[in-house]
């Protein structure tokens, strides 16, 4: 110890008593300048900077990047398809029917990606009139056939001569006519 | 280009462009501002116009006017054949449809007509209000307030009504 200069003594003790804390190690203690807060380096930029508080952004912004990417994945090939059908296959122009000429069904319509929709996956306006009135047909049928059962079921019920409403009977062979059969019984 | 609108429908007033009759040097501002305009907007915008349609020249397609055939109405139907009613009304809902454009159409000449003429439309529109309160009365009587849900029967009945107001106030 009595080598040792009491200021590294100081520094010793110093680290042993708060050694977490940095610029306490024994190196830092002796050669550290002491910051002088009177004079900071105010330039007359953006003003003196401030550390703001405030709560995470994070999730906010990771919302609004993932929602613009996911618009865009479909939004932007929609948009180009949509610009190169409009540039490059025009809109069609109205004209008169042709003598004898039947159009088919998409040929009504004015926009080329409504005719493709009305080629590729609906049906014929004609066909579905079509199908309507069949099951109108149908329904018809089955309510003129409820209406013709009901009425023979009260015929048969009423007249019973029908093969409907028929009760079994005994055989009339089993019949012992005996008690009646002759007048003095 | 799409075929031009109907001109005696829609007339256009006379021009009253004045002759140029300039006594000073200065430039004249509106002509500048005209000239601005079209340099700036309405020429790139024809270019435009022509360079696309030069690109779809080539594949021009055509559509046409749907034409369809008249069936009987719902007077004309048998009691109970239910195709025929349903026929009857597919027709009488195209001609609800037909009619709607038509009161849209009149409207539309009405307010270009007011448009056209500015403070003086009482006098110069009479013939087109005429045609728009005949053509809105009977629009009124057949199809008025027949809601949303109507039908050619509720139609029927709403005409047998007005058949019977008028037999009975004649009698």
């Amino acid at each position: 110890m009595v080598g040792m200069s009491v200021l590294r003594s100081a520094a010793a003790f110093a680290a042993r008593l708060s050694p977490l804390k940095s610029g306490n190690t024994a190196a830092n203690l002796l050669t550290r300048t002491v910051p002088r807060t009177d004079k900071v380096a105010v330039r007359w930029g953006h003003g003196k900077q401030m550390f703001v508080i405030k709560p995470s952004d994070y999730y906010d912004r990771r919302f609004l990047r993932l929602l613009q990417y996911y618009v865009l994945l479909t939004g932007i090939p929609m948009a180009v398809i949509v610009t190169f059908v409009n540039v490059f296959v025009g809109e069609a122009e109205l004209a008169e029917i042709p003598e004898g000429y039947e159009p088919e069904h998409w040929e009504y319509y004015k926009h080329p990606v409504t005719r493709w929709i009305s080629r590729t996956f609906y049906d014929s306006p004609v066909k579905d009139y079509e199908k309507m009135m069949a099951a109108i047909q149908i329904e018809k049928e089955k309510g003129d056939m409820r209406l013709t059962q009901l009425e023979v079921r009260r015929q048969m019920r009423q007249k019973g001569d029908g093969p409907w409403f028929q009760v079994e009977t005994l055989d009339k062979n089993l019949i012992d006519n005996s008690p009646k059969s002759t007048p003095d019984n | 280009m799409p075929s031009d609108y109907d001109k005696d429908a829609y007339p256009e007033p006379p021009r009253q462009t004045p002759v140029v009759d300039k006594q000073t040097a200065l430039p004249n501002p509106a002509l500048i501002v005209s000239k601005l305009f079209y340099y700036s907007v309405d020429l790139p915008v024809t270019t435009f116009r022509g360079v696309i349609e030069g690109i779809q020249s080539g594949n021009k397609s055509v559509y046409y006017h749907q034409k369809f055939r008249r069936v009987p109405d719902l007077t004309g139907c048998q009691e109970g054949d239910y195709v025929c009613y349903y026929e009857a009304e597919m027709q009488w809902r195209r001609d609800y449809k037909v009619d709607q454009e038509i009161v849209k159409v009149i409207q539309e000449r009405l307010r270009a007509c007011q448009q056209r003429e500015g403070p003086s439309y009482h006098q110069n529109c009479a013939k087109e209000m005429q045609q728009f309160t005949e053509v809105t009365k009977a629009y009124q009587a057949r199809y008025g307030d027949l809601g949303a849900y109507a039908s050619g029967r509720k139609c029927l009945m709403k005409q047998k009504e007005r058949m019977m107001a008028a037999q009975a106030q004649q009698a």
